[in-house]
C-alpha cells in the first residue's frame, strides 16, 4: 500500500443517495505535482467524488486516502479546496475573511493579513481590502474566494468548476495562476465540464460518465493512442465517400469536417474513396483528437448532451 | 485545532460587538432608560423649582417639626413662617415676588380632621395634592398616637411580621422576595431565548450562504459549533455586562435624581431593597451560562438541519416548549417553592435555570439542591454537546427536507 506517489487516491469508491447511485466502483489516483482534471457532463458524480476526498461525504464502499493515509481534518487543511457551490460571509471585509480562511487553517494573523494583501493587491482588488464582501461584484466575490482557498499556501489545490462564472479575462487570470502553483510543485485536482480548457491545462485526465469512470490517463499518451482515429478534410465536390464501414461519426468543424474512425480502422481506404468519387481533396490531415471527441468515442454522444440528470450531493 | 476554534470565536464575537444592531440595542437601551429619568427630572426641576419654596405657618406649634421632614421628603424646601397678624398678607405678597412658590397654613383643626389650606400660584398636580395631603395627615397622626403613648412610627410603617421556621433541614428563610424571583426567571428566560436564538440563526445563515463548506474542509464541524456557541456566548455577556454597569450607574445616580425631581415616585427608592446581592449575581451568571450551552446546543442542531428560516421556526417549536413550560410554571413554583413538585420540576436540568432561580431568589433552598442541579446541568450540556454536535455535523451539509424524527436518531447513531 504505497500511496506515497499519490496525492489522492480512490479505490472501488461507491455513493449512494438513496435510490440514485452517484459515483460507481470509481478507482481514481492522483499522482502528486500534476495538474489533473476531472472531466464529465454535469451530475456525472465529480462533486459528489471531490467532496469525498474532502472528508465532507463518505463513500458507501471502497476506500480514499489523502497524501496516503485516511482524508482526516490535518491532511485536508493541506488542501486548498474551492467547493462548486461558494459562499462567503457577505459582511465581512475582504482582507478580515481571507485572513480568517488562514487562520482556521493554522496560518497566524499578521501573516494571513500579509498574504491576503499581496493576492489581492495582484488580482487588483487592493482598494477592497476594507470594503465588505457584499458591496463586491460577483467576479470580484469570485477572487476573495480563490484568495481564500489557497492563503495557506496548500500543497494541492481542489478545485470544483473554478472556471464557471469567471469573464474570459478572470479565467486567463486564474489560468495563469494556476501554472504558476503547479510549477511550484503543488498537486492540482480540477473538476470541469469544458473539455477545452481541461485540454489546455491538464496532463492528466479523468473521464467520467453516468457515475461510472470512462477513461483516465495521461493526456499526451492518451492523445497519441488515439491519434490515429480522427481526421480533418475538406474538399469541394460531392460528399458521398464521407460514408463508409471505416467511419464512425462525422463531426462539421470550422472548415470542413472531422472524420472519426472506427477502431483499427485504415483511413487510406477513405482517402481512396474520396478520390474515386471525384471530389477535389484541398485537406486530408490526421490530427489530434480533441478531448471532446475522445470523451464522446468512449462514453457515447449521449452521456455529453446529458446534463439533465440530478445535481449530486442533493440530498 | 484550537486555533481553528479560536478564530470561529474571535470572528463571531467581532463581527458582533463590531454591528451596528449590537451597538443600538447595548447602549442605545441604557441611554434611552437614562433619558426617560434624566429628562424629565431635569425638566420638572426647572419648571417647579421656586414652586419648591414652601413657607408652613404652624398655628399650633407641635406641627411644624413633624411636617418639614415629609414635606422634604416629598421634594419640597420648607421654612417657617411665624405666626402674627399680617402674616398671611406679608407671605402673599412674597409669592406674588417669586420668592416662595407659596404657603401652608395648619392650626388646630388640622390636627384634628387633617385639614389644611394651601395658598399658591399654580394649582399642584393631583400627585403632589395628594403627597402633600398624606405629609399633613400622617403629621397629624403621628402627634395623636405620640399622645396616647404609642410607637407612632412603626404603627404607620405597616408593623412587623418575623417569620419562626419550625420544620428542620431547611436553610434560614429569608422574606421572600417575589420581584427577584419573577423579574429573574422571566429575564433568564428571555436572554437565554435571545442569544440561543442567535446561534441558530448564525448556523442557517452559515448554511444558506454556502461558507460553511469551506470551513468543514478544515476543521471539525463540532469546534465550529463549538466556536460559534462561545463566540454567541462572550457577545452576550459582554451586552449584559454593559447593562449591569449602566444599570447600577443609572440606580446609583439617576434614582435620587428622578425622586428630587419627582417626589411622587419616591417609593421607587424601596427598590433598592429587593435588588440581588452579588451572590444572587453570581447565581444568575451561572444559571444563564449553562441555560445558554443547553439551549444554543440545541438551537445550533436546529439551525444546521434546517435550511429556511420558515423551516427553523417550525422546527424550533419543541425547543420554545422546554423554555414556556418553566415560565408557566414559575408561578406556582414561586408560590409553593418547597413542593415535591416545584424541587423535581426545578431539578430538571433545562428547568434549572428559570425554576431554581425563581425557588432560591425567594428564599430557603437548601445548598444541596443547588449544588446538584448545577450538577446536573454540566451533565446536560456534555449530553447534549454530543447528541447536538451529531446532528450538527451530519445536518450542516445536508441539503433538502428537514428530517424526521427517525432519521435524526439515525443521524445521532451513525455520525
Amino acid at each position: 500500500m504505497s500511496d506515497n506517489g499519490f496525492a489522492v487516491r480512490l479505490t472501488g469508491v461507491t455513493k449512494r443517495f438513496g435510490k440514485h447511485t452517484a459515483v460507481e466502483g470509481f478507482d481514481f489516483e492522483v499522482p502528486r505535482g500534476v495538474i489533473c482534471g476531472l472531466l464529465g457532463p454535469n451530475g456525472s458524480g465529480k462533486t459528489t467524488s471531490i467532496r469525498m476526498i474532502m472528508g465532507i461525504l463518505h463513500p458507501d464502499e471502497g476506500s480514499v486516502s489523502l497524501f496516503g493515509a485516511d482524508p482526516d481534518v490535518t491532511r485536508r487543511t493541506k488542501v486548498g479546496y474551492l467547493p462548486e457551490e461558494r459562499g462567503l460571509y457577505k459582511k465581512m471585509k475582504c482582507l478580515e475573511l481571507v485572513t480568517f480562511l488562514g487562520e482556521i487553517r493554522g496560518v497566524r494573523r499578521a501573516e494571513g493579513r500579509r498574504r491576503g494583501g499581496e493576492w489581492l493587491d495582484r488580482l487588483g482588488l487592493a482598494d477592497w481590502a476594507d470594503r465588505r464582501v457584499e458591496d463586491l461584484s460577483r467576479g470580484m466575490q469570485q477572487k476573495i474566494q480563490f484568495i481564500g482557498t489557497v492563503i495557506h499556501e496548500p500543497e494541492m489545490l481542489i478545485l470544483d468548476e473554478p472556471f464557471s462564472g469567471l469573464d474570459p479575462i478572470n479565467q486567463d487570470v486564474l489560468e495563469e495562476i494556476v501554472r504558476e502553483f503547479h510549477a511550484k510543485g503543488t498537486t492540482i485536482l480540477f473538476s470541469t465540464h469544458l473539455m477545452d480548457q481541461a485540454e489546455r491545462l491538464c496532463e492528466r485526465v479523468c473521464l467520467i460518465s453516468n457515475a461510472r469512470k470512462v477513461l483516465d490517463a495521461d493526456l499526451s499518451e492518451l492523445k497519441a493512442a488515439e491519434r490515429r482515429g480522427v481526421v480533418a478534410v475538406e474538399f469541394e465536390g460531392p460528399d458521398g465517400w464521407l460514408q463508409g464501414p471505416e467511419v464512425d461519426r462525422i463531426e462539421r468543424v470550422a472548415s470542413g469536417f472531422h472524420l472519426l474512425l472506427c477502431d483499427g480502422a485504415d483511413h487510406q481506404a477513405v482517402l481512396r474513396r474520396a478520390v474515386d468519387s471525384g471530389a477535389n481533396i484541398l485537406r486530408f490531415d490526421l490530427v489530434e483528437p480533441r478531448l471532446h471527441e475522445i470523451f464522446v468515442r468512449h462514453a457515447g454522444a449521449g452521456a455529453v448532451g446529458d446534463s439533465g440528470m440530478p445535481k449530486m450531493g442533493g440530498g | 485545532m484550537w486555533h481553528s476554534v479560536w478564530a470561529v470565536v474571535r470572528r463571531e464575537y467581532l463581527q458582533r460587538v463590531r454591528s451596528k444592531w449590537f451597538i443600538a440595542a447595548t447602549v442605545g437601551a441604557p441611554l434611552i432608560m437614562a433619558g426617560l429619568i434624566v429628562v424629565p427630572a431635569y425638566f420638572s426641576s426647572q419648571s417647579e423649582r421656586s414652586a419648591r419654596d414652601l413657607a408652613v405657618v404652624d398655628g399650633t406649634s407641635v406641627l411644624y417639626d413633624r411636617l418639614a421632614p415629609k414635606l422634604e421628603d416629598g421634594g419640597w424646601t420648607v421654612q417657617e413662617a411665624r405666626w402674627h397678624a399680617d402674616v398671611v398678607t406679608e407671605l402673599r405678597q412674597a409669592a406674588n415676588d417669586g420668592s416662595i412658590g407659596g404657603f401652608v397654613m395648619v392650626d388646630e383643626l388640622t390636627l384634628e380632621t387633617g385639614e389644611a389650606i394651601l395658598y399658591t400660584n399654580d394649582r399642584p398636580s393631583a400627585i403632589r395634592q395628594v403627597t402633600m395631603r398624606s405629609a399633613i395627615a400622617r403629621a397629624a397622626l403621628e402627634y395623636q398616637l405620640e399622645q396616647r403613648g404609642v410607637d407612632a412610627e412603626s404603627m404607620l410603617a405597616g408593623g412587623e411580621l418575623r417569620v419562626e421556621v419550625l420544620s428542620e433541614g431547611v436553610s434560614r428563610q429569608e422574606e421572600p422576595r417575589f420581584v427577584v424571583a419573577y423579574l429573574g426567571s422571566f429575564l433568564l428566560y428571555m436572554v437565554i431565548l435571545l442569544y440561543a436564538v442567535a446561534v441558530m440563526r448564525a448556523t442557517l445563515e452559515e448554511k444558506t450562504s454556502r461558507i460553511v463548506e469551506v470551513i468543514i474542509s478544515s476543521m471539525e464541524p463540532w469546534h465550529l459549533m463549538l466556536g460559534k456557541i462561545v463566540g454567541v456566548g462572550a457577545v452576550s455577556m459582554t451586552q449584559m455586562l454593559i447593562w449591569l454597569v449602566a444599570g447600577v450607574l443609572l440606580f446609583a445616580n439617576g434614582l435620587p435624581m428622578l425622586i428630587a425631581a419627582r417626589p411622587e415616585m419616591a417609593n421607587l427608592a424601596e427598590l433598592r431593597e429587593v435588588l440581588p446581592g452579588v451572590g444572587m449575581l453570581a447565581l444568575f451568571v451561572v444559571f444563564f451560562v449553562f441555560g445558554f450551552f443547553m439551549y444554543s446546543g440545541l438551537y445550533a442542531a436546529v439551525g444546521a438541519m434546517c435550511n429556511t428560516d420558515e423551516e427553523a421556526q417550525q422546527a424550533q417549536f419543541p425547543i420554545i416548549m422546554l423554555l414556556v413550560v418553566p415560565i408557566v410554571m414559575v408561578m406556582s413554583v414561586i408560590e409553593n417553592p418547597m413542593s415535591p413538585l416545584s424541587t423535581g420540576l426545578s431539578l430538571f436540568p433545562l428547568f434549572t435555570p428559570i425554576l431554581m432561580w425563581a425557588r432560591v431568589a425567594g428564599g430557603g433552598v437548601p445548598g444541596w439542591q443547588i449544588a446538584l442541579s448545577i450538577v446536573l446541568m454540566v451533565l446536560a450540556v456534555f449530553a447534549i454537546a454530543w447528541v447536538a454536535g451529531r446532528i450538527y455535523k451530519v445536518g450542516i451539509l445536508m441539503a433538502g427536507k428537514p428530517p424526521t424524527l427517525p432519521e435524526l436518531w439515525r443521524w445521532v447513531k451513525e455520525a
